[in-house]
């Protein structure tokens, strides 16, 4: 039985019909064409469909569209700013941290949870903050860079 | 060596703003109006005769748009190596039998994927199971289960399609053998004799998966007029368009597949699959786009895997550690279908002469059917395999002799200009240097000894730049736009190796631009030319080249313009930031907006467009009833590329007695890709490796029992993470090579074979055994621990 729900996702709210057992994947990619967030291995392992509710990076296969009501939802597709890219996806781009770009979505926004609630984070708190996405191209070392460079960068400015 | 502008410069991949963005647009990700959903119906039989199939009930499901058996596709055949002597073998639904635990049986078009998948369970399939075998050593023998009946072309193959008059013979896989390979230089008999020390060790190494993250998908759109639109998840399109015209009935000017970002391939995703032939095939029995995308599940226990290999290795030294002799028995478990086995048996020998200097060589490959998942390139293609076997057995003899495993290789390395057995040339060969560089960086004279815990161990690779198949060679174009500014058109593929990045750098380095001017299209089969792919690492070596003569084309039209123009001789010009000036006095020039503006208005209309083209391997080809040095898979015969790159990898490792657990602490690869188009992304390509290579050698096998893959998702699959992935050293040594464009060679593969190796040894160094099979998992090294000396003096914990 279809519900009426509202999502609140990049500062805007949609209106969208789910099922219960729906889930806040296929509602952000197939009904708000939000296709930045991915799905790569169905159950919770990969990390590839890694969104920010309220702040908090979740793996969006695993939650029910109908249990995001009511919360801040923050996809790839907010991260940029005015037309300004964010400076985690910038160090990306620049540290040569994007290969094939499918886990980058989720990377990014699992790497801004981290910064959002560490900004000064050493190598190892980085790495436990992306141990949870699988990346098969890049051997991890230049994301690790980039997220470092991000936290520094900012170090010196503030 | 010489200073470029563009090329060999940092800069940042030309897609990473889409990426970053989640813009980019991946197969999974593209919706076309009134798209159904397919769905495919898989055999739970690893061996079993089909005795019927009864799709009424499916077909009456509302919302189903149509279901479709082997009894509509028909045996229409195709596979990744379509040779005269070994011709397809594979259907896109099973026909008569199936032969694998997964094997495609039907499949379903509906309005939702729910609703596809609910038609699959009302499809009801009637089966006749049939003795199957599993083990390739089995199914060899006289009695076993006979897995193929004698196979008959159904298409002409690509070398008929180029006039070599050879038809297709039909195959007859007498006691399963899907193919064999025999490869000899010089006399092994002599060389076992002329040996002082001669050892016989048998290694295994199991399937695993590519696991790139976007799963395997294809949206076809098939127009009633005839024109069939696909997006495919893809290495290059070539193959994809050849076997899709083959299979439909279609010409391949109709099929056209379009540009999609690629999320990661490894070699999994290169020749046709039948989910692609099925979503065309469905779309034109629709009237609808079709779309099908490939569980991880369905990825992980259908789609091909790495190659399954039992590698027997006999090799005679003198008493200084010269390697006389080496004899190699291949046996490759290939699974339901031949898919790549023939190239892989070839190339399990051809990666290796360019290593080292042994005068006698035996190389026998065979292939053998099995129940099994069917097998396939992944990331060197039979390279980490061969390396593992023949470099562990370096170790264990340099163990013997007492020497040191960097001195025995040293000892047996070729030298730079030396002539293969085949005819190639290592006009470049930085391996010496690798080997050296990645030493001194790991400070491997000073760590390694033989005491237990703490590991270090070594690995050599080659690799290809390119090899004669299909299209057997690239094109480029290039034209100039009212702004000054190129488009480049390449056949080339972007899944994440950066290609559109490099090729957009050999452009802008010919024509004195910058990334920024040139305008990259890519992997669109309309409009780019042909293209070799992105495989057998010929993409930057082969299709590099042809960007490089299409832009030097363009250029030489810019110029002659120029000189006409500015009434000077072109001799007297040079180009830079998108200006034509006189040498003599820079002041004087013309923009190549002007030169635009000028081919319209003074040249009759005549645009500036470079057109570039490499053949791969020149000394290789066929026309007519005429051959030119004719390559032979089966004999290695020929040529068999233009150019090596070669890896040296060092790892240091410590061993968990109690556990059995690994910690890999430093991974050093030093890598000679000729020249680095662009160094972060040399880094990343070698970066990458090393990170997959802990997962070769440490923990990923896709595990079967009785056929069936018992660890399908990723929770049971592990790959690496980044708590599993070590330091990593990478050192790019650049021997320029001269055919190459700007000098560059392969860069993507060759790593892997040397890094899984330098694991490896590096392991068996800290336990003082050896393990003979991949991954080394904690069962398998506290098993090796109970028979090694080691043991005793373990030392206790800090």
């Amino acid at each position: 039985m279809k519900q009426l729900i509202t999502l609140r996702v990049n500062g805007e709210s949609y209106e969208v019909a789910v099922e219960p057992q729906t889930i806040l994947l296929d509602v952000l990619r197939e009904k708000l064409g939000l296709n930045g967030t991915k799905k790569a291995c169905d159950f919770g392992n990969c990390g590839s469909c890694t969104v920010l509710m309220d702040g908090k990076p979740v793996l969006s296969c695993l939650i029910l569209a109908m249990d995001a009501q009511g919360k801040d939802i923050l996809t790839i597709e907010g991260m940029a700013k005015d037309g300004q890219l964010h400076p985690l996806q910038r160090a990306f781009i620049d540290h040569g941290a994007i290969q094939c770009g499918f886990c980058t979505p989720g990377m990014l926004l699992s790497a801004k949870a981290l910064l959002d609630e560490n900004p000064q984070p050493i190598a190892e708190e980085v790495r436990q903050a992306i141990s949870g996405n699988l990346c098969r191209c890049t051997g991890y070392h230049k994301i690790v860079e980039a997220i470092l460079d991000v936290a520094q960068s900012s170090q010196r400015k503030g | 060596m010489q200073q470029y502008s563009v090329v060999g410069k940092r800069i940042p991949r030309v897609d990473g703003g889409v990426k970053a963005t989640g813009e980019a647009q991946f197969t999974v990700d593209v919706v076309l109006p009134k798209m159904l959903y397919g769905k495919i119906l898989r055999s739970p039989y690893p061996h079993a005769r089909i005795l019927s199939i009864d799709t009424s009930k499916a077909e009456a499901l509302p919302g189903v748009k149509a279901v479709t058996s082997g009894k509509d596709t028909g045996v229409v055949r195709f596979s990744f190596i379509d040779t005269p002597r070994y011709p397809a073998d594979q259907c896109p639904l099973a026909v008569d039998k199936v032969r694998f635990i997964g094997e495609d049986v039907a499949a379903v078009a509906a309005i939702s994927e729910d609703i596809a998948e609910e038609a699959l369970s009302l499809i009801k399939v009637e089966y006749e199971e049939l003795p199957a075998v599993f083990d390739p050593e089995e199914a060899m023998k006289d009695g076993a289960p006979r897995i193929h009946d004698k196979i008959i072309p159904t298409t002409t193959t690509a070398w008929q399609d180029f006039g070599v008059i050879r038809e297709a013979r039909p195959y007859d896989a007498v006691n399963n053998i899907s193919n064999r390979t025999l490869i000899t230089v010089g006399d092994i008999e002599q060389g076992f004799k002329e040996s002082d020390y001669v050892r016989e060790d048998r290694f295994e190494i199991p399937a695993t998966s590519h696991l790139a993250l976007e799963p395997h998908a294809a949206l076809a759109s098939f127009n009633p007029s005839g024109k069939l639109d696909m997006w495919l998840s893809h290495m290059g399109y070539e193959p994809k368009r050849f076997w899709l015209a083959k299979t439909l009935g279609i010409p391949i000017s109709k099929v056209r597949i379009h540009k999609t970002y690629v999320g990661g391939a490894f070699g999994g995703k290169i020749s046709l699959f039948p989910y692609e032939f099925l979503a065309a095939f469905l779309s034109r029995r629709t009237g609808r786009p079709v779309k099908i995308t490939l569980s991880r599940s369905e990825v992980l226990s259908t789609c091909y895997t790495s190659r399954r290999f039992i590698i027997n290795v006999k090799t005679g030294v003198k008493k200084d550690g010269i390697i006389t002799t080496q004899q190699v028995k291949i046996i490759d478990d290939v699974g339901a279908y031949r898919s790549s086995s023939p190239t892989a048996l070839y190339l399990a020998h051809v990666f290796r002469p360019a290593i080292y200097n042994i005068p006698n060589v035996k190389h026998e490959g065979v292939g053998v059917y099995t129940n099994k998942l069917t097998t396939g390139p992944k990331r060197g293609h039979a390279l980490p395999q061969i390396s593992f076997a023949v470099e562990s057995q370096l170790d264990m003899i340099a163990e013997e002799l007492r020497i040191g495993p960097l001195e025995l290789r040293l000892k047996n390395l070729r030298k730079k200009g030396d002539v293969l057995p085949n005819g190639d040339t290592l006009d470049s060969y930085g391996l010496p240097e690798a080997l050296k560089q990645a030493a001194q960086s790991s400070s491997w004279k000073q760590k390694w000894d033989r005491q237990p815990k703490k590991g270090m161990g070594i690995g050599t690779a080659s690799m290809f730049s390119g090899a004669h198949n299909y299209p057997f060679g690239s094109a480029a174009v290039i034209k100039l736009n009212p702004d000054g500014r190129f488009t480049l058109f390449t056949g080339q593929t972007e899944f994440g190796g950066g290609v559109d990045t490099a090729m957009s750098q050999i452009a802008a380095e010919e024509l004195g631009l910058t990334t920024d001017d040139i305008i990259v299209v890519s992997g669109d089969s309309e409009l780019c030319p042909y293209d070799i792919g992105n495989w057998l690492s010929g993409g930057i070596y082969v299709s590099g080249q042809a960007v490089k003569r299409a832009a030097a084309d363009a250029k030489e039209q810019l110029l002659a313009y120029a000189a006409e123009a500015l009434d000077i001789k072109a001799d007297n010009l040079a180009i830079n930031q998108g200006r034509v000036y006189v040498k003599a006095d820079p002041g004087k020039a013309v923009s190549f907006a002007d030169l635009y503006r000028y081919g319209i208005q003074i040249k009759d209309g005549d645009p500036i467009i470079g057109k570039g083209y490499t053949k791969v391997v020149q000394d290789v080809g066929f026309w007519g009833g005429t051959f030119k040095g004719l390559g032979a898979l089966s004999r290695g015969a020929g040529r068999f590329t233009d150019a090596y790159s070669f890896a040296a990898a060092i790892a240091e490792v410590e061993v968990d007695k109690e556990t059995g657990k690994v910690k890999v602490i430093e991974i050093t690869i030093a890598d000679d890709c000729g020249t680095d188009i662009n160094p972060l992304n040399v880094e990343g390509q070698l970066e990458s490796q090393a990170a997959m290579a802990v997962g070769d050698a440490l923990f990923e096998e896709i595990v079967t029992e009785q056929g069936r893959v018992i660890n399908p998702t990723l929770a049971d699959y592990k790959i690496p993470g980044v708590l599993d992935t070590p330091k990593l050293t990478t050192i790019s040594v650049q021997d320029y090579e001269t055919k190459g464009p700007f000098g560059a060679k392969e860069i993507g593969e060759t790593a892997r074979g040397a890094a899984i190796v330098a694991i490896a040894n590096a392991i068996c160094n800290a336990i003082g055994a050896r393990i003979y099979s991949l991954p080394m998992t904690p069962e398998k090294i506290l098993e090796a621990l109970k028979h090694s000396d080691y043991i005793k003096n373990w030392p206790t914990e800090d």
